[in-house]
């Protein structure tokens, strides 16, 4: 076990490690000063350039050699600081991040963990049963090519323009502020539905597609027909071939998380949801380099944890890791 | 199977406690931030009233946190003009200073300029405003880094002082009296009590975490944080202005809507829920209850020239006549209807704003202005010997070597995607080889800064109480290395910047050196096109008569900037508010 998680361990360690340097670089080899960008939308007055110029670089740091830049970063990180705002100087980026975030989490979370729970339950009554599988699978596959983006526009002009019944845009009601009251969390609800049905309906299809292909293929086994042939009702047989059929579905959720993530920005800027996704969209509108990167390094933390939670889980839901585990060990 | 059935009731009672729980948690966090972004934060525990608030959007892009008031481009909506005030106010309309703060002003001599602070103003904590506050607000902006320290900088301004009830203002021979004017209704004049405790760096870049203590017409309500979708302001019952003008702003409250996509705002005012637009919308979007300043074409008052800028630094750019060849391809009316579906009117071949039409001098304009001819282009393209050489249909330099420029816009700004299209389609009619482009803004603006690209669009300057502004902004000197803000065609010509700099010394009053100062800059620039003037951007501004009417309209008495983007509010936008009444 200690050996396994070490292992695990130090390949997470080197992924982030890479991952963040890339995250560091990507802003420095854009194309475009920072500090130039600011000056601009400022329309700083040329006599006032050079004080501008020279405090708002040493504000960035960008006035020390390019792998100093980098040390500092590193540095500054292991301290949690993210460093400032390009766009909203100085507010640091991390006061940014912090804001969005529960809005973004409010969307992903349940979305996530409810669209693998329905759609493998789904996908699991539809194997082998003719009416459901000639319903429920046309529509997954519908549903799981569909972008994300566009399934919410469809949504917000069906639900939104047309009938009229739920809100377009943002978390809450414009006359309302975050608060504890029910007609704020009401609100907020209402505001919800859209930006987590466009997210949980793509991702339903996809679990629900795969959960059935695995069930049928499970259902072949020998395990099965021998279990059948011993006249275990339908049942059982199918309820074991589930749990079977559920090791590849959540390695497959360990993948997809990605995925959920960007399609999770992209919804939120087609509803003006103000989490990590629109947070994103005014960073690279307003060129605020340092909020790209401060999502981004957030992104990647947020994703290969959740993998390292999901490859803990494994050992726990697969039996044969243990054992092969004890085995090795 | 019971123990099954007790597992799947466990899943199902697990996931619910998830959703559970990250509903709660979502909410206890965005509470808390909200309410970690200011002491005075009040949330409103039931929605506001409709029939008395006013929801406007169209200004704010940056998160709701930054109460810098020296920050004017990034400070919450209404900060300046809800809550500070200004010395004076500027009606760009009537071309009209307004005592506001300060109750009176004068220039003493050539170079002493009184100031009267205004009796009886309170700060919104009871506090009394004085002269001190005007000193020390004045006093911030000496701050090298301070955004308005050109008042200091570049007026000629050598101190202030009070005295007793006013504020005299001690410049050098030859103040800057346009730039002074210009500053007179832009400092916001901030609290000594408040902002006393912060540092230099602070007042100059920080976002200034504060109480807002203010004088205007709102008290900030709630809304201030990173992540906020709106910010409240609620009516001050003790406004100066009631009692001393008779002004009552109209709306209870005013709720300021953070930019989203721009289509998601636009379906939040077709839907009814926001009264003033201030973003670009098709002009389909002007029917039923959205109506608009002019009731026809243009619909929307020009609140800035659009400009093709070429960069002279380059070959063939560098000749007038090349450039005004240019300007006569220009098929300006397909721009006005293919990319604006007519929104936007023409600009005068002089570039100044419809509000300076009183400094255009119409004989100068006939004599030396340009309008859409082929011909003509093709003929002064001829004159100054630039042939088609190898009958490839493009004209060739003088020197006989090609001619291929590259005209570039943002990605993205669909407007002027087309419109750059229609130029180079136009100049390839006379004979001019342009290509369009469309960098990423970022790689844009570094390329103007340092002169890297041949031809491209800019509309920085917007209104303003004088034309200095948009003369500083096409000839400043001298050229640096980055050009960020102004100048960006790298046109060096010191007769034409010294002519700027003597406008900026006439005083507003000296209408006869002032209209003659105007002419020569006039005929200086149409004869020299050093950058071509294309049509006035609107101020965007789109109104919803379902729960406010007595909106500002041309040709009535409510004549006002309609606009909420920052520095108008101190222009006419606040008598926009007094002006309104409930449907």
């Amino acid at each position: 076990m200690a050996h396994y998680l070490a292992r695990k361990v130090v390949i997470y360690l080197l992924t982030f490690y890479v991952a963040v340097t890339i995250d560091w670089a990507i802003p420095r080899f854009m194309p475009g000063d920072p500090v130039e960008g600011l000056l601009s939308r400022m329309q700083a007055q040329p006599g006032s350039q050079e004080e501008l110029t020279g405090y708002y670089t040493k504000a960035f740091g960008f006035d020390v050699p390019i792998w100093k830049q980098y040390l500092n970063f590193w540095a500054a990180l292991f301290h949690g600081d993210l460093g400032p705002s390009v766009a909203n100087f100085p507010t640091p980026v991390w006061e940014l991040i912090r804001g969005a975030l529960p809005y973004t989490l409010a969307l992903l979370v349940p979305a996530v963990l409810l669209s693998f729970w329905a759609g493998n339950k789904v996908g699991a009554l539809a194997a082998r049963r003719k009416v459901l599988d000639n319903t429920a699978l046309p529509v997954s596959y519908v549903l799981t090519a569909t972008p994300q983006m566009w399934l919410g526009i469809v949504l917000a002009w069906v639900f939104a323009t047309v009938l009229g019944v739920l809100p377009v845009s943002g978390a809450y009601d414009l006359s309302l502020q975050p608060t504890w009251s029910w007609e704020f969390v009401r609100s907020f609800l209402e505001h919800w539905i859209l930006p987590f049905s466009a997210l949980f309906l793509v991702a339903f299809g996809g679990w629900a597609i795969g959960m059935r292909n695995m069930i049928i293929y499970e259902l072949e086994a020998d395990y099965s027909n021998y279990l059948a042939s011993l006249g275990a009702p339908t049942k059982l047989v199918r309820r074991y071939a589930y749990r079977n059929a559920l090791l590849p579905q959540i390695t497959g959720l360990a993948l997809a998380l990605g995925a959920v993530v960007a399609g999770a920005i992209v919804v939120e800027i087609v509803f003006s949801y103000p989490g990590l996704g629109s947070l994103t969209l005014s960073a690279i509108q307003n060129r605020d380099y340092f909020l790209i990167q401060g999502i981004f390094l957030f992104l990647i933390v947020g994703v290969l944890l959740a993998n390292f939670i999901i490859d803990i889980a494994y050992v726990f839901i697969d039996p044969r890791t243990r054992i092969g585990m004890q085995g090795g060990a | 199977m019971t123990s099954m059935r007790i597992t799947k009731r466990r899943t199902a009672g697990v996931l619910g406690a998830i959703l559970a729980l990250g509903a709660a948690a979502a909410v206890v966090f965005m509470t808390a931030g909200g309410a970690s972004g200011a002491g005075s934060q009040t949330g409103t525990a039931t929605a506001l009233p409709r029939s008395q608030t006013f929801y406007m959007s169209g200004n704010q892009w940056s998160p709701n946190n930054d109460l810098n008031p020296a920050k004017n481009w990034d400070y919450i909506t209404g900060l300046v003009g809800f809550a500070y005030e200004t010395p004076f106010r500027y009606d760009p309309l009537k071309d009209k200073f307004t005592p506001w703060l300060a109750s009176a002003g004068k220039w003493k001599s050539k170079s002493t300029y009184v100031m009267t602070v205004r009796k009886g103003v309170k700060w919104s904590d009871g506090k009394a405003l004085t002269a001190k506050d005007f000193i020390f607000t004045l006093s911030t902006l000496k701050i090298p880094t301070h955004a308005q320290n050109p008042l200091w900088r570049d007026t000629g301004l050598k101190s202030v002082a009070a005295k007793g009830n006013t504020v005299v203002f001690k410049f050098g021979a030859n103040p800057g009296y346009q730039q002074f004017d210009f500053y007179r209704y832009n400092v916001a004049i901030v609290p000594r009590h408040v902002f006393a405790r912060f540092g230099k760096t602070d007042l100059a870049s920080g976002n200034l975490k504060q109480p807002i203590v203010g004088t205007g017409p709102y008290l900030y309500q709630s809304g201030i944080g990173t992540q906020t979708q709106t910010v409240v302001w609620k009516k001050n019952p003790n406004w100066w202005a009631t009692k001393a003008l008779g002004l009552r702003v109209a709306p209870k409250y005013v709720v300021d809507i953070k930019n989203g996509t721009n289509a998601a705002a636009l379906a939040n005012f077709v839907s009814g829920n926001i009264d003033l637009f201030n973003n670009f919308a098709p002009k389909s979007a002007i029917r039923g209850s959205a109506k608009t300043y002019f009731s026809k074409a243009p619909y929307h008052l020009g609140a800035n020239t659009t400009w093709l800028f070429p960069n002279t630094t380059r070959k063939p750019l560098d000749d007038k006549q090349f450039r005004r060849a240019l300007a006569y391809s220009i098929n300006m009316s397909q721009i006005i209807d293919k990319a604006y579906q007519g929104l936007v009117e023409k600009a005068s071949p002089t570039g100044l704003l419809p509000i300076w039409k009183k400094w255009v001098n119409p004989s100068l304009v006939k004599k030396y202005g340009f309008s859409y001819n082929q011909a003509k282009a093709k003929s002064i393209l001829a004159a100054a010997g630039y042939r088609d050489r190898n009958g490839d249909g493009y004209v060739e330099n003088k020197d006989g070597s090609k001619i291929d420029l590259e005209i570039i816009c943002p990605n993205g700004w669909s407007d002027w995607m087309t419109s750059i299209q229609i130029i180079a389609s136009s100049a390839k009619a006379a004979g001019i080889k342009i290509t369009p482009a469309f960098p990423e803004y970022n790689t844009l603006v570094d390329d103007r800064g340092h002169a890297r690209y041949d031809l491209l669009l800019g509309n920085d300057r917007q209104y303003s109480n004088t034309p200095w502004t948009y003369y500083q902004y096409i000839y400043r000197l001298p050229i640096l290395s980055n050009q960020t803000s102004m100048n960006y065609e790298r046109y060096e010509n010191a007769k034409a910047w010294n002519l700027t700099k003597g406008l900026d010394k006439i005083p507003s009053s000296n209408v006869k050196a002032y209209r003659s100062q105007m002419a020569k800059l006039q005929t200086m620039f149409m004869q020299d096109l050093p950058a071509i003037p294309l049509w006035y951007n609107g101020m965007w501004a789109m109104f919803n008569t379902k729960h406010w009417t007595g909106w500002p309209a041309a040709g009535s008495d409510r004549q006002f900037t309609p606009s909420t983007w920052r520095n108008y509010w101190q222009m006419t936008s606040i008598d926009m508010l007094t002006h309104l009444r409930p449907a």
